[in-house]
């Protein structure tokens, strides 16, 4: 990058573009072998491996997208796959709807990047870089520079695996790290009894809806969760 | 060509669940109380991405032996983050208890 490129970025809040990117790097241990594993799937599966690495930028979620590469391999009916990918998704509505007032005032272009952004780790890294930062501004750039490290990250991993078959080393068990860090992410909020109650009742949702079809259960878990944080809330205490 | 008319419309879809809220507040403010609960959103989806990884990792393991490893490494990274007050010692606690722990018990 040129000097002068250099000191464009710095002038406009390169810094926080590069929190963002830094809080993003945990999650890449978790979700680039994920992405290997979409890549290797599509590569085996009945469709054009072109079609198998769009799901990365079209979807752009992790488990909607193996549905959907799965589901077209085993030859399911077009409408079932686009249903289950959408019930998969249907959380996205929730974040969605949780980031919003952050966004409200910004240029529509910005939003309409924004959003096609937003996804499990970008939520994540987004809501924490907005209260991380007092200003608005320096919370978009934190997002932003989480969201795109995962977006380049997470289309090449599709890339890689699909060009190289390549087999992970299992025995790391590396798919392991994002339930870690999530654990690490709730038990350091739990002083609030609204969202300890709201992160009890999901984690038992979703132990319980484990065998619920079509990934529900997480979906389930969440609006167990938030139900559950409200009837705190309504207390006068 | 179907294969790639799915992935399109699935890809649309989700597109317009992401932009979905964004675009509705705008016009018509959420209820006070849906409000109140996007606060909560965070704490309750990563606790069931958590629970559902967790547990379907442990549903996996041949036997009750193979599974503590894994219920061990989670809950010394609730330990260590306990004691700490910082969130990332979860995985740096939890991940070598795992490795550790999988050769004792040798899978």
């Amino acid at each position: 990058m040129s000097a002068v490129s250099t000191s464009v970025v710095q002038r406009a809040g390169g810094g926080e573009y590069a929190a963002g990117a830094r809080a993003m790097v945990p999650w890449l241990a978790g979700v680039v072998p994920f992405g290997l594993v979409i890549g290797v799937s599509a590569a085996r599966a009945d469709i054009p491996a072109l079609a198998g690495w769009f799901t990365g930028p079209l979807i752009y979620a992790g488990s909607a997208q193996v549905a959907t590469i799965e589901m077209l391999h085993a030859g399911a009916a077009p409408a079932v796959i686009v249903a289950t990918a959408l019930i998969i998704n249907l959380r996205l509505v929730l974040y969605s709807g949780a980031i919003a007032a952050k966004w409200r005032g910004t240029p529509r272009w910005w939003r309409a990047t924004a959003a096609y952004l937003l996804v499990d780790p970008s939520f994540v890294v987004g809501v924490d870089g907005y209260e991380r930062h007092g200003d608005r501004g320096a919370g978009h750039r934190h997002y932003l520079g989480g969201a795109l490290l995962l977006w380049v990250a997470w289309l090449a991993a599709i890339g890689i695996g699909i060009t190289l078959g390549a087999q992970l080393p299992a025995v790391l068990r590396l798919e392991l790290i994002i339930p870690l860090y999530l654990v690490g992410e709730v038990v350091g909020k739990l002083g609030d009894r609204a969202t300890r109650r709201a992160a009890i009742t999901a984690s038992v949702v979703a132990a319980a809806a484990l065998a619920a079809p079509m990934h529900l259960g997480v979906l389930l878990a969440i609006i167990g969760g938030l139900l559950a944080a409200l009837t705190v809330k309504g207390r006068s205490r | 060509m179907t294969a790639w008319f799915v992935i399109l419309l699935a890809g649309l879809g989700s597109y317009l669940f992401r932009i979905s809220m964004i675009v509705l507040t705008d016009r018509i403010a959420l209820p006070a109380k849906l409000e109140q609960a996007s606060a909560f959103v965070a704490p309750a989806a990563f606790a069931a991405l958590a629970a559902t990884g967790i547990a379907a990792a442990s549903v996996r393991a041949s036997d009750v032996a193979h599974a503590i490893p894994l219920l061990a490494a989670v809950a010394v990274a609730i330990l260590a983050v306990h004691v700490t007050g910082r969130s990332y010692v979860a995985v740096l606690a939890g991940m070598p208890t795992l490795w550790l722990l999988s050769l004792a018990v040798g899978t």
